[in-house]
């Protein structure tokens, strides 16, 4: 289809292909097409068979009432949808921000900036709809043909949402830039969009954070007070499930909310935000004010100046510690559980959720690993040191374990109190973890920048698989440790022979690297 | 005295492509040495491999009389190595970056504290030393770059491009900084297409094309070869790798 050149559509289809382009894009050879078949046709038709289809039998006939209770849940799940793509979009505006590639080129064009940046927005929306949408459609489709043709209104439901939340994270960017200035925007943005979309995961886990009694009472009472005849809904919320049902009225409602959302955003920021991102670019160029008070003194030796170094630029990375942040976030729940099954003695819980505090440092301990050993942004300025490759690896190491070791001293150190054993096979566990997450990711490094950080898994699905899967056994072994059994020894065997079977020597990893 | 960098043979294949081909050079200690020579005529390579970032196929390399493939890190240690596009960390200040450079060369931290202060003074980057790098112009990125290469007090200091994309007021501090410190006893190998810096700083200009020395020797030696005492580098250049003669046709 030929598109009228700086229309509208012309530019809605090029933020469609850099986006497409982007998701899908891979390092290894066919990984990017191997991607967009399972996005577009593997994934929804395993969901259309073993959820869609199911679920469409089994609701052919059934109505859906609209009473308190079902008005309760539908409302709380749009609002959970609501601030999951609220941290997309929070994230997309701080990048459009930010990271602005082409938006010199396209505002330096005779195109009309408040179109670019509309075009812009709507490919944010579409994109956060995009993401939901391919597993809802999936879903609800086989419905929609099994007798239930209204319900397709779920899909406008929630690109309404998508809409709404585009709007509410652009407004809270630019608010946020208005607020605290250019500088802090950036770190302040991306750790907000972080902790709101854990938020979602914090409130689905409120029965390990809160207990079983409070958790329990607090959806009790939502629900109690949701049956009681005397529960009056507040005016407009039963529209989600009305408008995801279909009717015409509530639909348009909620369409019309979440449409008026962001064009109000896009209409009072549009062009504040196009000078937003030039003020944006220009503290860049301005730099840091001095803090000539705090110059402290140089320290000697190459991995102390390593260390130092890495801790320095972890620390610094915005978009980095947002991430860990968020992980730190899902390791709350597991903290909980274990110190409050340890203290109420539950011992059959104790095994398993030692073993997943383990496996999650070792994710975390393999994350940071690779910003320090993979993503060296002067990895010249290395090789071209005297510096012993030995002592260059033990900085970088140790800086990606010491902050997982910081993370787990409120957890296994009160954990050893209440239950020794466990605390010992978690302590271990971690351990072992966390030295393979960093071994891997010496033997096996995968160059990258470290704005790829997300998109690192890409590099290698045979380093993502072995990952996973030695850290399932170490984990197995953990959890068997931790009932008390030596049998803990086989998987524990069985990781350390896999590995020493991935271990490479230094030539092999630099012929590696060179041929990377 | 040993010779600042003494090359024999140096091969290097990249694929079906021969880069650097059987080069034999001589850089003496002290002096200002250009090498010049055509996009692709293996510089680069050249001296990424004195530099000890790649290996070459065969030959050898002497730096100060240190095998570089033998003992690669005892040459390292005399050595300083600057690309074109600076090695620079965005989320460090100046001085953190000098502090860590110092570390990867051993430099006591007393001494790198002082030539840190130094440096930073020289290059008129002292009031910026605790802003982060991320926010510098290209100028002072290469400046920070450069400080960071000479923390350690190199013998021998590799640039590559060093004054690319820098104004004419920055690109007078480095030409200043280089002829200091040939000066004070150290060597420098540059590679530059600014032909007139070559023509005016160096003591020897070698010229290489398709990976092999075609000329080598001062500007009156390589005049007075080719029998042309008024032409300029330029002329000599153009006329030695055969580049002018597409526009002359």
């Amino acid at each position: 289809m030929t598109l009228k050149l700086g229309s509208t559509l012309w530019l809605m289809r090029h933020e469609f292909r850099l986006t497409w382009r982007g998701f899908t894009r891979a390092r290894t050879g066919g990984g990017g097409r191997f991607r967009r078949l399972w996005l577009l046709l593997i994934l929804p038709a395993i969901l259309v068979v073993t959820a869609g289809l199911p679920m469409g039998y089994g609701l052919r006939h059934v109505q859906i009432p609209i009473v308190p209770v079902a008005v309760v849940v539908a409302a709380a799940v749009s609002a959970g949808l609501f601030t999951l793509m609220l941290s997309q979009t929070m994230a997309a505006a701080v990048a459009a921000l930010y990271e602005r590639a082409d938006l010199d080129l396209l505002f330096s064009s005779p195109l009309n900036p408040r179109r670019v940046l509309t075009v812009r927005f709507l490919a944010v929306a579409l994109n956060v709809y995009a993401l939901f949408g391919v597993i809802t459609t999936a879903l609800i489709l086989p419905s929609v043909l099994l007798g239930h043709p209204s319900w397709i209104a779920l899909e406008a439901v929630l690109f309404a949402l998508a809409l709404g939340a585009t709007g509410a994270g652009l407004l809270i960017a630019a608010g946020l830039f208005r607020a605290i200035g250019p500088r802090r925007t950036r770190t302040v943005g991306q750790l907000l969009a972080a902790i709101t979309g854990a938020a979602f995961f914090l409130t689905a886990q409120a029965y390990n954070i809160l207990g079983r009694s409070q958790s329990a009472s607090l959806w009790g009472r939502v629900v109690r007070a949701a049956e009681d005849p005397r529960f009056h809904a507040p005016p407009g919320l039963d529209w989600p499930l009305r408008a995801a049902l279909g009717q015409p009225l509530p639909l348009a409602a909620v369409l019309a909310a979440g449409a008026g959302l962001f064009l109000v955003a896009n209409q009072v920021l549009g062009a504040r935000f196009a000078a937003d991102a030039a003020a944006a670019a220009g503290a860049g160029t301005q730099g840091r004010p001095a803090r000539i008070g705090r110059l402290a003194p140089f320290r000697g030796g190459v991995f102390q100046a390593m260390l130092r170094k890495e801790l320095r630029l972890l620390g610094r990375d915005p978009a980095l510690i947002s991430q860990v942040l968020l992980r730190v976030l899902y390791l709350l729940p597991l903290g909980f559980l274990l110190l409050r099954s340890a203290g109420r003695g539950q011992t059959l819980l104790l095994p398993g959720t030692v073993a997943a505090l383990g496996l999650m440092a070792g994710q975390v301990t393999a994350s940071l690993a690779w910003i320090t050993i993979s993503a060296e942004d002067a990895p010249d300025l290395l090789s071209a040191a005297p510096a012993p490759i030995g002592a260059v690896r033990q900085g970088k190491v140790v800086a990606a374990v010491l902050p997982v070791a910081v993370l787990l001293t409120p957890i296994l150190p009160p954990l050893a109190l209440m239950a020794p054993w466990v605390a010992f096979a978690g302590a271990l566990g971690c351990a072992a973890q966390m030295a393979m997450g960093a071994l891997i990711n010496i033997w096996w490094q995968r160059p990258g920048k470290r704005a790829d950080f997300r998109r690192r898994r890409q590099a290698s699905w045979f380093v993502s698989l072995a990952e996973f899967l030695l850290g399932v056994l170490i984990a197995l072994a953990t959890a068997i440790l931790a009932f008390g059994s030596f049998w803990a020894l086989v998987p524990a065997a069985v990781a350390l022979a896999a590995v020493l079977l991935m271990r490479r020597s230094d030539a092999q990893i630099a012929a590696a690297l060179r041929a990377a | 005295m040993a010779d600042a960098l003494a090359l024999k043979g140096l091969t290097k294949t990249f694929g079906a492509k021969r880069a650097v081909d059987d080069l034999s050079l001589t850089v003496r200690a002290g002096e200002l040495y250009a090498l010049l020579g055509p996009n692709g005529a293996g510089k680069t390579t050249t001296l990424r491999m004195v530099a000890g970032l790649l290996k070459p196929d065969g030959g050898e390399i002497a730096v100060f009389g240190r095998d570089v493939l033998k003992d690669p890190a005892e040459a390292k240690k005399i050595i300083a190595w600057a690309p074109d596009e600076p090695m620079l960390y965005d989320r460090l200040t100046p001085l953190e970056y000098l502090e860590f450079v110092a570390g990867l060369w051993g430099v006591d931290p007393k001494t790198a504290q002082g030539r840190a202060e130094e440096l930073l003074k020289w290059l008129g980057l002292w009031e910026n030393r605790g802003e982060r790098c991320e926010g510098f112009s290209r100028g002072m990125k290469q400046k920070t770059a450069l400080a960071g290469a000479l923390i350690h007090d190199p013998q021998l200091l590799i640039l590559d491009e060093p004054l690319t994309g820098l104004d004419a007021a920055v690109a007078r501090q480095v030409k200043d900084l280089l002829q200091e410190r040939v000066k004070t006893g150290a060597t420098v190998i540059l590679t530059t297409h600014i032909l007139e810096v070559a023509e005016r700083m160096a003591d020897r200009i070698g010229i290489i094309a398709r990976g092999r020395l075609i000329a080598d020797g001062t500007l009156a030696e390589l005049r007075a070869r080719r029998g042309e005492e008024r032409a300029t580098l330029e002329d000599l250049f153009l006329e030695l790798t055969g580049e002018g003669e597409g526009q002359a046709a």
